[in-house]
């Protein structure tokens, strides 16, 4: 025990001591009126932003792989993996087509209320798959220093999408609206991620008399209502630049 | 105004009307029943006299316009010959009524030439006042060689005595230039450029620490203005400008370094102020300044001799490597440029394919169109638009451009003999502004041609020194005398710039606008 206590305590003491070495720089001597004292812009006739951009998107391909993550989905499974193909016209727009597959079973939650109240959620119609045709708004590209020797570049983006949702039945119409981030890990690779807001005509899991293990006949799809369901995903993924 | 333009109408009407009363006394003299005769048969002395009243009445309604055309019928008669230039100093008062500023300028030229004991006074007047408002030097000269500024109204002598220090200045005769600009009162809205002029010609007379007084004057006096305010900038540039020209390079580079960011004069503070470092021996300095003036950002800026003055610090640094990529630099971006000025030159002589040529750039530069095929390469063609006379002449035939569409955006003085009388004397002048235009261009392009080949062989000799000091360096490593050469940057991390206050990131190739004039070199001299 007190042998511990020793060893811990030398640890902490040569952290101090070496955090303390690494803050004491010495000073660079750079002259006053070389130093940066404002923070207005330069003025150019065609002010621009960046040049010679590290990342240049236009007229290119880049395709994504994603994982998606269903926050707001009670029953079916909230897992998604994707595959996405982006042409992009400009460095402000793109358009692409997503696919993603639903991991098969249900969630957590409706894991808990079968094994609490009987009730069997996959008699009801599961989403199998997703289609669609995703524009996307390249808003803002900028970078970003971690350390002396990493800068990324990042790309944040908005997006609108539309397409089906395919159900073990049938398929239905859905829109989605969101916000995305990509931080580009080199020029051809960068980690994508998007929030999404879904809306859709969907079937409703809940069916009286139906849904309960006990209940002696499992329901048909057709017999679920249908109307319009929201619900939102964080999606993370992988994204290559052609 | 108005009112003041009502009353002095009225008043040379009177004038006018009783030099007709006059003409008709002599027509009804008794040396001729033969006057009679004329006056009966020929009754346009009275037909004239009610048209002129006609015409003063529109003038007193404020009907500028058929004023204008009265005036203009009137001033062809040939029986008003006597009155011809009250006559056509009313027509250029009503066409500056109606903003037609440079056919207003024809009418008051024309009463000048008629030397007219009384309008030919107030028309030299009128012109300035006209010719400052176009920015027309031709016609403000005109006006200003033959002014005698006793005769000039009080509220316009400071304008005169602003635009005949100007005359003094470009004939270089400054000791009267300064004279005059001295004469300028404080409140005039002429003060500030005319302080900054007196300051321009005490340094073309050579003496800078009278120029850095006025200036530093000027730069008090305009404190209360904004940080951006011209007048203010630009005195800061020049009191720079002066300081370098006294030899006081570090007092110059601190002026420059005050010029605000955010003003199209900053670049040139900057490239300026790289001279005034170098002079100073402060080599890390410029290199930091040239990271920002080398970046894509300046891609379309015509600075040869940057890329020079920079190859000349990497030789006091013994940086044979970079050396040798900013000689290459310049001579793939400066040769091909040269060549093609050269066969333009060489291929067309007259000053409308220049014209043509500057046109093109300027267009693009507005925007207005997107790529043209220019025979001159756009670089050449900026630095020429940047010229302060080939601006000047631009910006006169902008003003042409919006006189003639006020002609052709109202559809009676389009329809009217005084529209269309103007829209020649604009398509006259339009023609002959381009040519000028084109000539300048010409010119700008000469010296450009000549300043290259002049830098091309410095920089052979520059390229000489590096090859010299290559191998010199490989003697001493032969010697075992070779220094490491590690770079300044290279044994700190990031913690160290943060903790020093300042932003770190690694260069990648990538030029961000925020960052420009933000660049330092950190690299150290390689010599031994």
């Amino acid at each position: 025990m007190l042998k511990n206590i020793i060893k811990a305590g030398s640890v902490i003491i040569c952290a101090l001591l070496l955090q303390r070495t690494s803050f004491a720089a010495e000073t660079v001597e750079l002259p006053t009126e070389e130093l940066a004292t404002e923070s207005v812009l330069p003025v150019f006739d065609v002010p621009v932003s960046v040049k010679n951009r590290n990342i240049v998107t236009e007229k290119r391909w880049n395709t994504d792989l994603l994982y998606s993550y269903s926050m707001t989905e009670p029953i079916a499974n909230v897992s998604k993996f994707g595959l996405a193909v982006y042409y992009n016209f400009s460095e402000d727009s793109a358009l692409g087509f997503l696919f993603a597959k639903n991991a098969s079973g249900l969630s957590s939650y409706a894991d808990q209320l079968r094994s609490q109240y009987s009730l069997d959620f996959s008699r009801a119609p599961q989403p199998l798959s997703t289609y669609m045709v995703d524009y996307n708004i390249k808003a803002f590209y900028g970078k970003m220093s971690l350390a002396k020797s990493i800068v990324l570049n990042t790309s944040m983006h908005g997006s609108l999408a539309g397409g089906i949702t395919q159900y073990s039945h049938k398929s239905f119409p859905v829109i989605a609206l969101g916000v995305g981030q990509k931080f580009y890990i080199n020029k051809a690779w960068a980690l994508r991620f998007d929030m999404r807001l879904y809306a859709g005509q969907a079937p409703i899991p809940f069916l009286n008399g139906f849904m309960r293990t006990t209940d002696p006949t499992p329901p048909v799809a057709s017999q679920f209502d249908e109307r319009i369901t929201f619900s939102t995903s964080l999606d993370a993924g992988l994204s290559y630049l052609f | 105004m108005r009112n003041i333009i009502k009353l002095f109408t009225i008043a040379s009407f009177l004038f006018s009307q009783t030099g007709l009363a006059q003409k008709k006394a002599q027509v009804l003299s008794p040396r001729g029943k033969k006057t009679n005769a004329q006056t009966k048969g020929a009754p346009s002395g009275s037909s004239s006299k009610s048209q002129l009243k006609a015409a003063l009445e529109m003038v007193n309604n404020g009907q500028y316009e058929g004023a204008a055309n009265a005036f203009f019928s009137l001033s062809r008669k040939p029986e008003l010959q006597e009155e011809k230039p009250q006559i056509k100093y009313m027509l250029g008062n009503m066409l500056i009524r109606l903003k037609l500023y440079q056919t207003a300028a024809f009418q008051f030229v024309d009463v000048i030439r008629l030397n007219h004991p009384k309008y030919s006074k107030l028309a030299i007047t009128k012109l300035a006042v006209v010719a400052d408002v176009l920015g027309d030097d031709t016609i403000l000269n005109y006006a200003i060689s033959r002014v005698d500024v006793n005769d000039i109204p009080v509220e316009n002598r400071d304008m005169i005595h602003y635009r005949l220090g100007e005359i003094r200045n470009r004939n270089h005769e400054f000791d009267k230039a300064i004279e005059l600009f001295q004469r300028i009162s404080p409140a005039s809205s002429y003060y500030y450029q005319a302080q900054y002029s007196k300051a321009l010609a005490e340094l073309e007379a050579n003496h800078p620490d009278q120029a850095i007084a006025t200036l530093n004057k000027m730069i008090e006096a305009r404190g209360h203005a904004s940080i951006t305010d011209t007048n203010k900038v630009e005195a800061q540039l020049a009191l720079g400008r002066a300081y370098y020209q006294k030899k006081s390079w570090e007092e110059s580079v601190e002026a420059y370094s005050k010029v605000p960011r955010d003003t199209l004069m900053w670049h040139d503070a900057v490239f300026e102020q790289s001279w005034a470092m170098l002079r100073a021996a402060r080599f890390r300095s410029v290199l930091s300044n040239f990271q920002s003036l080398h970046s894509a950002y300046y891609e379309k800026f015509y600075m040869p001799e940057s890329l020079l003055l920079r190859a000349i610090v990497y030789l006091y640094i013994c940086k044979y490597d970079e050396m040798e990529k900013v000689l290459d630099l310049f001579e793939t971006t400066y040769g091909p440029m040269r060549a093609k000025v050269r066969d333009f030159l060489h291929n067309s002589n007259d000053a409308m394919s220049a014209y043509s040529q500057v046109n093109l750039a300027y267009m693009q530069l507005k925007g207005l169109e997107g790529k043209p095929n220019l025979q001159v390469p756009y670089i050449a063609l900026k630095y020429v638009l940047d010229q302060g006379d080939v601006k000047r002449s631009i910006r006169y035939l902008d003003k042409l451009v919006q006189e003639k569409n006020r002609i052709e955006g109202s559809s009676s003085l389009r329809a009217s003999s005084v529209g269309q009388y103007a829209l020649k004397i604009i398509l006259n002048r339009s023609s002959n502004t381009k040519m000028s235009i084109g000539e300048m261009a010409r010119t700008h392009l000469e010296a450009m041609n000549a300043d290259l080949r002049d830098l091309y062989e410095q920089s052979g000799f520059i390229r000489y020194e590096m090859i010299n000091g290559r191998k010199e360096n490989v003697k001493k490593k032969m010697a075992g005398k070779d220094i490491v050469e590690n770079q300044i940057d290279e044994k700190m991390n990031r913690q160290f710039y943060v903790q020093n206050g300042y932003e770190y990131y690694p260069f990648q190739g990538e030029y961000w606008l925020d960052e420009i004039g933000n660049y330092h070199y950190l690299g150290k001299q390689s010599c031994e």
